[in-house]
């Protein structure tokens, strides 16, 4: 089973994309900040990371930049899922991690889990 | 609103140049409840949730639109401020703050957390106007909600401070640490906001900026306590003399 880290600070968002996720079989690591993300990486293999941009404390692109530190978690896949997405630049946070950029504002509830297959698959 | 097209540029990174709301902040604040009803909206226009599921979605649905509409509420309010009269009275602080609790506990509860009033029966009367008092402190705990842990209850209190001269109401919430650059913010009485969005967590600044408003309507002000556990924000307003001229 794949393991999805979701780092969303708004719960009810957070269990909407569980909702979607966790009926496609893939096993779902929630938090609200970039430092308990950084706790789950420590202790789990994941497999994907769905990134929300504003975060209390620390923001996504100080994690992002915690994430490319590292070997082993650089190579993990990121999908940005913000209301900010249209003022993101795609080739920025690229060289992040970043493999997809989704905005919460327009995207349907099955677009995350379609990222992610594709990603993933 | 009065002001010029450009004026409200600075959300990213400047200041505001007539003290109103920014229309672009409004709209960064607005897009997270209003998304999250879309998603939720979506899912069961779907058909693919229990009925259990389904009556949870949709009260998540009113919670999240009562919040956003309480925000645009309080937009039009601060905007309105220097149009119209406030009219200032002695207000029973423990009533009001019932009031509250009342109205908050729905949203809190959902989100598995709660919210009570912790003071004594009688407290000082304070000098207030009822409305924008109500707004403030409802302000500060969808705040608070926002940083709450889980399992936790969000205290709103009561004390008199300076010999009993000032009235604080302080809404404490049991969280992470408050960012430093609220706190900064809050120091220079929150006169400039927005800072940067990106120091900015998801849904406080504007909020506290409309309460910092409306606090100076009623000859008061906002402040925040950070805790190792969470943060207080207060408002504190002038006791009420009416006991002491009878």
């Amino acid at each position: 089973m794949k393991k999805i880290l979701v780092v969303e600070d708004d719960e009810w968002l957070a269990e909407q994309y569980e909702r979607i996720l966790s009926k496609n079989e893939y096993e779902i690591f929630m938090v609200n900040n970039a430092l308990s993300a950084m706790d789950v990486l420590d202790n789990s293999k994941i497999d994907a990371i769905v990134l929300d941009i504003l975060l209390p404390e620390n923001t996504a692109f100080e994690l992002l930049n915690e994430l490319q530190s590292y070997a082993d978690t650089g190579c993990i896949p990121v999908v940005v899922c913000s209301s900010l997405a249209g003022e993101i630049s795609f080739d920025d946070i690229k060289p992040y991690g970043v493999v997809g950029i989704l905005d919460k504002t327009v995207m349907a509830p099955n677009d995350l889990l379609l990222e992610l297959t594709k990603i993933l698959s | 609103m009065g002001a010029s097209r450009g004026e409200h540029e600075g959300f990213f990174g400047g200041s505001l140049v007539d003290g109103l709301p920014s229309i672009v902040a409004a709209a960064h604040e607005l897009k997270s409840p209003l998304a999250l009803i879309r998603q939720l909206s979506l899912m069961l226009e779907d058909n693919e949730v229990s009925e259990t599921e389904y009556k949870y979605i949709l009260r998540q649905i009113s919670l999240t639109s009562e919040r956003a509409l309480r925000l645009t509420s309080d937009l039009t309010r601060s905007v309105r401020l220097s149009d119209a009269m406030f009219a200032l009275e002695p207000i029973n602080p423990h009533q009001l703050c019932e009031d509250v609790v009342h109205e908050l506990r729905p949203l809190f509860l959902a989100h598995g957390r709660n919210v009570e009033l912790v003071s004594q029966k009688h407290p000082l009367l304070l000098v207030a106007n009822r409305d924008l008092l109500r707004r403030i402190i409802i302000n500060f705990g969808d705040n608070a909600l926002h940083y709450a842990d889980k399992n936790t209850s969000v205290e709103i209190s009561i004390t008199k401070l300076k010999a009993g001269n000032i009235v604080r109401l302080s809404v404490r919430d049991y969280g992470p640490i408050l960012p430093g650059g609220l706190v900064k913010i809050l120091g220079k009485k929150i006169d400039n906001l927005p800072v940067t969005i990106s120091t900015r967590p998801q849904s406080s600044g504007l909020g506290i900026h409309i309460a910092s408003q409306f606090a100076d309507v009623m000859n008061g002000k906002i402040g925040a306590i950070r805790h190792r556990n969470g943060a207080t924000f207060y408002v504190d307003l002038q006791a009420s003399r009416q006991l002491s001229l009878l």
